[in-house]
């Protein structure tokens, strides 16, 4: 609770007014309690104990105060150091001036007090008392010498004529009230001159006392209101010893005007008396209430200092924080200020540089997802293309390269980008003629175009290479395409029409040669002479079995050439095969096998066509093992594979044969590319032919020990299919 | 006016507190005012108080009275009710009437006697010498107790004390005698016997 005030009192701007005008309420009250004349005089602790309140409170507060301070420096707060700087700077000001003017206000309140004292008007004083008793002695000698003839006169008199003479003395005298006691203290008898006082005053106790032994008494006595009166009291001298002791007692009035001098004589002195004697105690309670002040001053002043220090700090600390704020990247900070002045036109600007700043940054941010967009664009547009493309900085590093260009070159060129081009050739063999032709021909600064062959996995591909200068020699964009299909497709027409015309130009005039030459040899076969015909049916067969291989050659020729439609039907590959497979078991020497790793593999081939590419396949590979005089043993394999997403049936023949010469390989399927004694020459490109069609590919391997593999690709589910 | 206040505490306990809470208020310091006697003597239909208290003024008092500085005494009566529930041990109490007497002494320099002022009344009388207005002060003859509760006198106690009223002092001279024990001279409680 106590924690609360104190938390909700020093934070704002309304405590430090509320105390300042508090502060001047109870300096009002102090000053107004110190003095006498007062109504407040009464309620000097109450006002002293409140400010001693006050006072802890304000401590409270400020030690408070003071240690969130020194908090913030220990953890080196923004401003914290400025704010203790300051804090410093006013507590040292606000200790000087007030100690000055406190030191001052204690030398003058003690001359000030003390001078109100002076030896000359207490001796005045005294001596003024002295006087006014003096004065009165002679006027108390004469009244008892006056109250003893009294005494005289009533002791001559019987007790019960006291009454009346005592009147009687009474009147005479000019006595406010007389009255006779007797030395017990017991009143016999009075006469008071006021009616409406009806019982006199009783001598005191020691005047009784004083009497008893011998000794009258007469003295001056402050009655009502402070007006004097003249006490005398004398024993009556008794006539007999068995006579009573008795005491006259008489109050006698004083002349009003020495009454009213003696009054003011006695109050002065008695003021004077009590002033000297307070003298003391007031210099301590005007101290403390000076101090009290002061010190109250001084906390509230401090208070106020570390307020004001804040304040003016406050600013400036957020300054700091929005500076650290930009410098970590955070744009968008904005202060807030009110103040008209410097420090408000600092923050004023740091908004507007802010402003800028963050406009500078959308624009920057706005220029780069463009660049983004234009390099994702041009991203795609390289993807998509066929033909490889690559960049190559002025130091021979590759920048980029799009998908197609590591396809093409069978590398994955995005691993090695921002590495040099030799860097690359040194991990790729097979890269060193395209990268030493690209060296070679960026070394001249214009662009250039060159054909090039490179032989990977010793297959062979024809690239077609464009280099371009990129603008201030900022490098190269190199474009190159994968031409070897297309040249292949060139050379593959070529031969189609060579074929075509063959067949067509050839095959017309083999009929009528055959049958000119069955017509030679049975109508001048029988004219001839036995001895030669003989010889005429010789050379009669010759040219019948020549035409017959002409025709075979020819129609070889018109099978390469033809292009009829495929009718395609769904087909059990397995089925196919052991079908072929059926026309060849029946050799002796020949071993022929099936390995049917997946049963019941299904696809949409054209049934025909590829019996013809088993039976050139089969052909093909007998015909090279009987050549090399090696048995014939040739096995089938097929299954399922996957090969870029794709599902395909795999088709192997292999064989025990010599294999294939290696600078064979790479033309193995091309027309008249063999080796063999026998055949065409167009058995395999046929088979590549059909294969093609069907959308699959074919090649040649070596086998690891002997013999060579044909394997073939058909794709399962191709959809133009 | 009966003020009622109920309080559940033993005579003795009541007895104990009260010397604590003397002991803490004036520490080491021995009361200098006593009251050497207290008695209520029934006069007719009515009771009535005579007591003696003993005023021993220290030095610094006398100093102040000498100085022509007022001081203010106080005598203190009440009239309590005990209505014992568990013996001497457990008793309710209520204050049925209470009054406090004033008088003022003050020098008198002029006439050289000490003038003692019943503030109340107004009334003053003079004496020669200090000792004189002191016995005057402590002596209480017969002072009258409000017949109203009287009437009934089992289970009744009446208290006196008497002690000088430090707030009437001068003000610069109040904080130093609020807090000094030459100024602590107040009397304790002291019951008064029945005769």
């Amino acid at each position: 609770m106590a924690i609360a005030l104190i938390k909700r009192l020093s934070s704002g701007t309304t405590p430090y007014f509320s105390l300042a005008i508090l502060l001047v309420i109870l300096a009002y009250l102090l000053t107004a309690a110190t003095s006498d004349s007062s109504k407040l005089n009464d309620l000097f602790l109450v006002i002293f104990g409140l400010g001693l309140a006050i006072l802890v409170l304000l401590t409270a507060i400020l030690v408070r105060s003071l240690h969130r301070l020194y908090k913030d420096f220990k953890q080196r707060e923004a401003g914290s150091r400025l704010t203790i700087r300051l804090v410093s700077l006013f507590v040292l000001l606000i200790l000087v001036s007030t100690t000055i003017v406190y030191s001052f206000s204690i030398h003058f309140l003690h001359r000030g007090i003390n001078s109100w004292f002076n030896v000359q008007v207490e001796q005045a004083l005294d001596d003024a008392l002295e006087l006014s008793r003096s004065s009165f002695g002679i006027r108390m000698r004469t009244l008892l010498r006056q109250t003893r003839m009294m005494s005289g006169v009533l002791s001559e008199l019987p007790d019960n004529e006291l009454n009346h003479g005592l009147r009687e003395l009474n009147q005479l005298s000019g006595a406010i009230e007389m009255s006779i006691w007797n030395m017990n203290g017991q009143l016999i008898t009075s006469s008071i001159e006021n009616p409406a006082i009806m019982v006199p005053n009783r001598p005191d106790d020691a005047i009784f006392r004083q009497l008893e032994q011998q000794e009258d008494y007469i003295g001056l006595d402050p009655g009502d209101n402070d007006e004097l009166q003249l006490r005398a009291a004398v024993r009556i001298p008794k006539k007999s010893v068995l006579q009573q002791d008795k005491m006259l007692h008489v109050m006698f009035p004083v002349n009003e005007r020495l009454s009213s001098l003696g009054k003011t004589v006695q109050n002065a002195y008695t003021d004077y008396k009590e002033l000297s004697y307070l003298r003391q105690p007031l210099i301590t309670v005007f101290t403390l209430t000076l101090s009290l002040i002061v010190l109250l001053t001084v906390l509230a002043s401090i208070w106020f200092a570390v307020w004001i220090s804040r304040r003016i700090v406050h600013p400036l600390q957020e300054l700091a924080d929005g500076t650290q704020s930009v410098a970590s990247g955070n744009y968008n900070t904005q202060l807030t200020t009110s103040n008209h002045d410097e420090i408000g036109f600092l923050v004023r600007s740091f908004n507007q540089m802010t402003q800028r700043l963050t406009q500078e940054r959308n624009a920057s941010q706005r220029s780069h997802r463009m660049l983004e967009q234009q390099t994702n664009y041009l991203g795609a547009v390289l993807g998509s293309l066929s033909s490889g493309v690559i960049t190559l900085d002025d130091g021979h590093r590759l920048k980029t390269a799009n998908v197609a260009s590591s396809a093409i070159l069978d590398v994955k060129l995005q691993h090695h980008l921002e590495y040099s081009l030799s860097h690359i050739s040194d991990k790729h063999s097979h890269l060193d003629t395209f990268v030493e032709m690209i060296m070679e021909q960026i070394k001249h600064h214009h662009n250039w175009q060159q054909q090039l062959e490179l032989h990977p996995k010793k297959r062979r591909q024809t690239l077609m290479c464009r280099g371009t200068l990129l603008p201030n020699d900022a490098g190269w964009v190199i474009v190159f395409d994968d031409i070897t299909t297309l040249l292949q497709a060139q050379r593959n027409a070529a031969w189609g029409e060579v074929a075509r015309r063959l067949a067509h130009e050839i095959k017309n005039p083999l009929t009528p040669i055959q049958l000119s030459a069955e017509r030679l040899q049975h109508k001048y076969g029988a004219l001839l002479p036995d001895d030669q015909t003989d010889l005429l049916n010789k050379l009669t067969n010759t040219i019948i079995q020549q035409v017959d291989a002409m025709k075979d050659m020819v129609n070889d020729f018109s099978d390469y050439a033809r292009n009829p439609g495929l009718q395609l039907a769904k087909h059990n590959i397995a089925n196919l095969i052991k079908e072929v497979l059926a026309l060849y078991q029946s050799h002796p020497h020949h071993s022929i096998s099936l390995k049917q790793n997946t049963p019941d593999i299904e696809l949409r081939i054209d049934s025909n066509r590829f019996r013809q590419v088993l039976h050139n396949l089969l052909k093909n590979a007998i015909e090279a093992s009987e050549e090399a005089n090696l048995p014939v043993t040739i096995e089938i394999e097929y299954s399922q594979v996957q090969h870029n997403h794709t599902n395909w049936l795999e088709l192997s023949v292999l064989d025990r044969g010599p294999g294939i010469p290696d600078e064979m390989l790479t033309r193995l399927f091309e027309p008249y590319a063999t080796n063999k004694l026998k055949g065409t020459g167009l058995g395999l490109a046929i088979v590549k032919k059909i294969i093609e069609e069907h959308h699959g590919m074919v090649w040649a391997e070596n086998r690891s020990v002997n013999g060579a593999c044909i394997i073939i690709r058909l794709p399962l589910e191709d959809p133009d299919l | 006016m009966a003020f009622i206040m109920p309080a559940f505490v033993t005579a003795k306990l009541n007895l104990i507190l009260l010397s604590l809470l003397l002991l803490v208020s004036t520490s080491s310091i021995a009361a200098k005012f006593s009251i050497d006697r207290a008695i209520i003597t029934k006069i007719g239909h009515g009771y009535s108080l005579q007591a003696s208290i003993n005023y021993s003024l220290t030095p610094r008092v006398k100093e102040a009275v000498a100085n022509g500085v007022p001081i203010v005494f106080i005598q203190e009566l009440e009239i309590i009710h005990a209505l014992p529930l568990l013996g001497d041990f457990w008793q309710w109490q209520s204050t049925l009437w209470s009054t406090s007497l004033r008088y003022e002494l003050r020098y008198h320099a002029l006439t050289n006697q000490y003038v003692v002022n019943d503030l109340d009344t107004e009334h003053h009388r003079n004496f020669i010498s200090l000792e004189a207005a002191l016995d005057a002060l402590g002596s209480i003859d017969a002072f009258t107790l409000p017949p109203e509760h009287m009437t009934e006198t089992d289970n009744l106690h009446i208290y006196l004390r008497s002690s000088l009223d430090l707030l009437a002092l001068p003000t610069p001279m109040r904080p130093g005698a609020l807090i000094s024990s030459k100024w602590q001279l107040g009397s304790p409680w002291t019951e008064a016997t029945w005769q």
